[in-house]
C-alpha cells in the first residue's frame, strides 16, 4: 500500500520496544530531543513519550519567555515578504539593542544609583540653565549631570558595605566589554560553524532548484517576483555556460585597469576624509581658542559630526557607482568589494577622531574625559538625524523617482549591507562611549527602537523584496564578523589605550588623582594584601596576570592547539574525496548486480519455458529476490547496495 | 498556566509538547486556526480524539499555503492516506516540521517526500522537472526545462545512478546552509 512507502514505519511491536529500550537509556533531555526528531507522525510518536511534573514546569517557562519576545509578529510579517536577508538586518537591530539594554542596566545600576543615592551628585553651577540645545550639543547643563564621566565620584561610600566608586566604575565597564566580545566571539563561532559550506554552492542548478526556494514568503506579488527572478536567473546561468569564453588580452588588461583604478579612488577618498576630518577638527579647535563673539561657540561643535555623518551618507553612493563599472566574476565578489571600502571609510573616520581624541583633547581641557563623552554624545545624535534622513532620502524618494518620474528604475530595494553597517557603525560609537559616558545606552536604546519602526514603515511602504535570493545565512555570518573584528574589537582598543596610557584628568571623575585607571587594580590588589584569607587573589593577580611568562605560554599552547587542528582538516578533507570516490564505486556495484540479476531472472525464464513442469520455484525465488531486493531499496534509503569492502 | 482550556486534556498537550517543538500555546492556536478552516467539522472538544479529517483543498486554502507553489506536495506528504485529509495531529506534525526549531535531518527527510512527486524514494528527472516547472510559472521551453534537471542531476549525483537518493539530497542539504531558513513557514 502507499502507506508504508511514505513512512519509517514502527509499526511492529519488536521495533517499538527496541526504540523504548534505546530511549530508557538517555536522560530526559535528550528523550524529548530524539523523540521530536524521529521522522515519525505524531500518532506512533505518542506511544513513546511519557510525561511529568518537572517537564511540564519546564514547558510553562518556555511559553512564558516567549510571550516576552520583543517584537516578534512584525518579524513574522517582515520574513513573510522579503524573505530572510532582508529580515537577517531587523534581527541585528534587535540583538544590538538587548546589547544596549543590558549595558543601561549594568551601568544604571552599579554606577548611576550608588552616586545618587549617597547624595553625592555634584552641583549645578547657578548660571547654566537648561537650554534646548543641549539635547544636540550634550554639553552645558548635561555637562554637569551624570551623564558623563566627571560628575561620578571617586571616593568609597560608607553604609551597609564599603562600595568604591573607582573599582565600581572599572569593573562595570571592563566586565561589560569582555561579556559583549565573548557573546560576539560565541555566536561568531556558531554561526561559522553552521554556515560554513565546504564548496559555493549557490551557482549550481541543483541548489536553485532543490534549497533554494523560500517557503516562508505569503505574499502573492513576492512569490510571483521570486519566481521571476528565478528564471532570470536559471537563463541567465545557462547562457552563460555557453558565453564562458577567454577574455582577450587587452579585456583582461582594461579590466584590471578597471579594478586598479576604482580601489585607488575609493582607498583615496577613504583616506582622504579622513585627513579633511583631522584639519576640520583643529580647525574647530583654533574657531573655539579665538572667537569669543557673538555666533554660537556651542553650536560650532556641532560642525564636525554633521560633516562626518554628510561623508558616511554621500560617499558610499560613489563606491555603489563604482561598483556599477567593474565587472566581478561573481556577485558575492562584489557584494564583498562595497562591503570592504564602506568599512574602510568608516574606520578611517573613526580612526581619526579618536586619534583626536586620545592625543590632543586630554592637552587642552583639565576635564577631558566629558569632552570626549559629549563629542561621542554629538556624534550619535546627529548619526541617528542622518539615518531618518537618509531612510527618507534612500527609500521614500527612490520609490517616488522609480515609479512616477523615471519608472525605468522600478521600486527600490531594501539595501541590507549598507544599512546593517549603519547600524554597526552606531553601535560602535556606543561602545567607545561607554567610558566616557555611562548613560550613553540610553540614547542608544531610544534611537535604535525608533529606527526598527522607521526602517519597517519604509520598507513597507517603499521597498520590493530583493531580486537575488539566497545567500541570507553567509551574509549573517559576515555581518557578526565585521561586527567583531574592526568595529568591536578597534572600540575595545581604544578604551582600553585611554584606561592604561592616559592620565585620567585632575579635577573631576572617578579616577582622579592616580597616573593611570589601571592603578585602580594595584591599589585594591594592596588593600586585599592586607586581609590574610585573601592571600590568594594576591597571588593570581602577582603571578598570572602581571607576568609575562604566563601568556608567552598561552600563545604558544594556543598556536600550537591552532596548528593541529589545521593538520585535522586537511586528513578530513582527503577523507571526504576518498569516501567520495567510494560512494561512486559502490553505486557501479550495485547496477552491476542488478543487472546480473535481471540476467539471472531472465535466464531462468528462458530455462523455464523450455521445462514447464518443473514449477513456478526457480521463478518464484529469482522475482522473490527481486521484490525483496527493491523492498530493501524502499524502506532504506540511501543504505542501498551490496557490502562491498573497503576498496 | 492558569486559565482553563476545555479542548484537550493535560496529557494530550503534554503529549504534543513532547512529540513537536511547538508550546502549549501554539498547540492552542493551532487547534483554532484547525477550526476556523471548517468550523462545522472540527469540534472544539477533543477530549475524547474524535477522528476528522479535513480535505486537501481546505488546508491549501490556508494564508500561509495558499501562495506556496508546493502546497499540494506538502500537504500529501504528511498525510496518512497520501491523499492529502490531514487530521489535527497530521496538522501540527505538518507545521512543526516546519517551523524554525525542527533540524536539518528532519527537515531534509521531509523536503525529500516533498519533492519526490511520484513517490520512489528518488527524484528522478521527471520529479525535478514537475518542480521546476512549478518554481516558475512554467515559462521556461522544455528544453531548457531538461538542460536544467540535467545538470542538477550532474551536479548532485554521487552514486552515478542518474536519479537523487535520499543520500544524494542529503549530502547536498548539507552544503546549503541557507536551507533551515529557506524550509520555513511560520505559522
Amino acid at each position: 500500500m502507499a502507506l508504508s512507502k511514505n513512512r519509517l514505519v514502527v509499526s511492529c511491536p519488536t521495533e517499538e520496544q527496541n526504540l523504548i529500550k534505546e530511549l530508557v537509556a538517555l536522560s530526559t533531555t535528550e528523550q524529548i530531543r530524539k523523540i521530536r526528531e524521529l521522522p515519525v507522525s505524531f500518532e506512533e510518536k505518542k506511544h513513546v513519550s511519557r510525561s511529568n511534573l518537572i517537564r511540564r514546569f519546564g514547558y510553562s517557562i518556555k511559553s512564558v519567555s516567549q510571550s516576552l519576545q520583543l517584537w516578534r509578529g512584525i518579524m513574522k510579517e517582515i520574513g513573510g515578504k522579503f524573505g530572510s536577508s532582508v529580515l537577517n538586518y531587523f534581527v541585528l537591530l534587535k540583538w544590538l539593542l538587548l546589547f544596549n539594554i543590558f549595558s543601561f542596566l549594568v551601568n544604571f545600576g552599579f554606577i548611576t544609583i550608588p552616586l545618587l543615592v549617597s547624595d553625592l551628585s555634584p552641583n549645578v553651577s547657578p548660571n547654566v540653565s537648561f537650554r534646548g540645545l543641549e539635547l544636540l550639543t550634550g554639553a552645558g547643563y548635561f555637562n554637569y549631570t551624570v551623564m558623563y564621566y566627571g560628575s561620578y565620584s571617586n571616593e568609597t561610600f560608607r553604609g551597609l558595605v564599603d562600595y568604591d566608586m573607582q573599582l565600581a566604575y572599572f569593573f562595570t565597564i571592563s566586565v561589560y566589554m569582555v561579556l559583549c566580545g565573548l557573546v560576539l566571539i560565541f555566536s561568531m563561532a556558531s554561526s561559522f560553524k553552521k554556515n560554513y559550506a565546504l564548496a559555493d554552492a549557490a551557482s549550481n542548478s541543483a541548489w536553485q532548484l532543490l534549497c533554494s526556494w523560500d517557503f516562508s514568503i505569503t505574499n502573492e506579488k513576492a512569490v510571483n517576483q521570486r519566481k521571476n527572478n528565478l528564471r532570470i536567473q536559471l537563463k541567465e546561468s545557462l547562457s552563460e555556460k555557453a558565453h564562458r569564453e577567454r577574455q582577450t588580452t587587452s579585456e583582461q588588461l582594461k579590466q584590471y585597469g578597471i579594478y586598479f583604478g576604482s580601489w585607488l579612488l575609493s582607498t583615496g577618498l577613504a583616506v582622504g576624509c579622513g585627513a579633511s576630518v583631522f584639519y576640520l577638527c583643529q580647525y574647530e579647535d583654533e574657531v573655539r581658542k579665538s572667537t569669543y563673539c557673538c555666533r554660537n561657540p556651542e553650536a560650532e561643535t556641532l560642525l564636525v559630526p554633521f560633516v562626518v555623518s554628510l561623508m558616511n551618507m554621500v560617499i558610499p553612493l560613489f563606491f555603489s557607482l563604482f561598483n556599477k563599472f567593474e565587472q566581478y566574476s561573481s556577485q558575492r565578489k562584489q557584494i564583498y568589494a562595497l562591503l570592504f571600502r564602506n568599512v574602510l571609510l568608516r574606520i578611517s573616520i573613526l580612526g581619526v577622531l579618536c586619534y583626536y581624541w586620545m592625543n590632543t583633547v586630554p592637552q587642552k581641557f583639565t576635564c577631558w574625559e566629558p569632552m570626549v563623552g559629549q563629542a561621542l554624545y554629538r556624534l550619535v545624535i546627529v548619526d541617528f538625524i542622518f539615518l531618518m534622513l537618509g531612510s527618507l532620502f534612500g527609500e521614500f524618494l527612490s520609490n517616488v523617482i522609480g515609479t512616477k518620474i523615471q519608472p525605468r528604475l522600478g521600486v527600490p530595494e531594501f539595501d541590507v549591507a549598507r544599512n546593517v553597517l549603519e547600524i554597526i557603525y552606531a553601535q560602535t560609537l556606543a561602545w567607545i562611549g561607554i567610558y566616557f559616558s555611562p548613560l550613553l545606552p540610553v540614547i542608544q536604546i531610544l534611537k535604535f527602537f525608533i529606527l526598527f519602526y522607521l526602517k519597517k514603515v519604509s520598507l513597507t511602504h517603499n521597498c520590493q523584496p530583493p531580486r537575488r535570493s539566497g545567500r541570507a545565512a553567509q551574509m549573517k555570518t559576515i555581518f557578526i564578523f565585521l561586527l567583531f573584528i574592526p568595529f568591536f574589537a578597534g572600540a575595545l582598543s581604544i578604551v582600553a589605550y585611554t584606561a592604561w596610557s592616559l592620565t585620567p584628568s585632575e579635577h573631576c571623575g572617578p579616577f582622579r588623582g592616580l597616573n593611570n585607571t589601571f592603578s585602580v587594580i594595584g591599589e585594591w590588589i594592596d588593600d586585599v594584601n592586607k586581609l590574610s584569607s585573601t592571600q590568594w587573589v594576591v597571588w593570581i593577580y602577582q603571578n598570572v596576570i602581571r607576568s609575562e611568562i604566563f601568556y608567552f605560554l598561552i600563545t604558544l599552547i594556543i598556536l600550537v592547539l591552532i596548528y593541529i587542528f589545521w593538520q585535522l582538516i586537511q586528513g578530513r578533507k582527503e577523507l571526504i574525496v576518498l569516501l567520495r570516490k567510494q560512494i561512486v564505486n559502490e553505486g557501479k556495484d550495485k547496477s552491476f548486480l542488478l543487472e546480473k540479476l535481471v540476467k539471472c531472472n531472465d535466464s531462468s525464464h528462458a530455462s523455464q519455458t523450455e521445462s514447464r513442469g518443473r514449477g513456478k520455484e526457480s521463478e518464484d525465488l529469482s522475482s522473490g529476490a527481486k521484490r525483496g531486493f527493491s523492498r530493501l531499496q524502499r524502506s532504506h534509503p540511501g543504505h542501498v547496495g551490496p557490502a562491498t569492502g573497503p576498496e | 498556566m492558569g486559565n482553563k482550556q476545555t479542548i484537550f486534556t493535560d496529557e494530550q498537550l503534554d503529549a504534543y509538547q513532547d512529540c513537536t517543538f511547538f508550546t502549549r500555546k501554539e498547540i492552542l492556536r493551532l487547534h483554532s486556526r484547525y477550526h476556523e478552516l471548517a468550523p462545522h467539522l472540527v469540534p472544539m472538544d477533543y477530549t475524547n480524539e474524535p477522528d476528522c479529517k479535513l480535505p486537501l483543498a481546505l488546508i491549501v486554502d490556508m494564508p500561509e499555503l495558499k501562495e506556496n507553489p508546493f502546497r499540494n506536495r506538502i500537504v500529501e506528504s504528511f498525510s496518512e492516506d497520501g491523499m492529502g485529509n490531514l487530521s489535527f495531529n497530521e496538522f501540527v506534525d505538518m507545521f512543526s516540521v516546519l517551523s524554525e526549531m525542527a533540524p536539518r535531518e528532519l527537515k531534509a527527510i521531509y523536503a525529500f517526500k516533498i519533492y519526490d512527486y511520484n513517490v520512489d524514494n528518488y527524484l528522478c528527472k521527471e520529479d525535478l522537472e514537475k518542480t521546476l516547472n512549478k518554481l516558475t510559472k512554467e515559462e521556461l521551453t522544455p528544453e531548457e526545462v531538461e538542460l536544467v534537471c540535467e545538470k542538477a542531476i550532474e551536479e548532485a549525483d554521487l552514486d552515478g545512478d542518474n536519479k537523487l537518493s535520499y543520500t544524494d539530497f542529503e549530502n547536498m542539504i548539507s552544503r546549503a546552509p541557507d536551507f533551515l531558513s529557506t524550509f520555513h513557514i511560520r505559522i
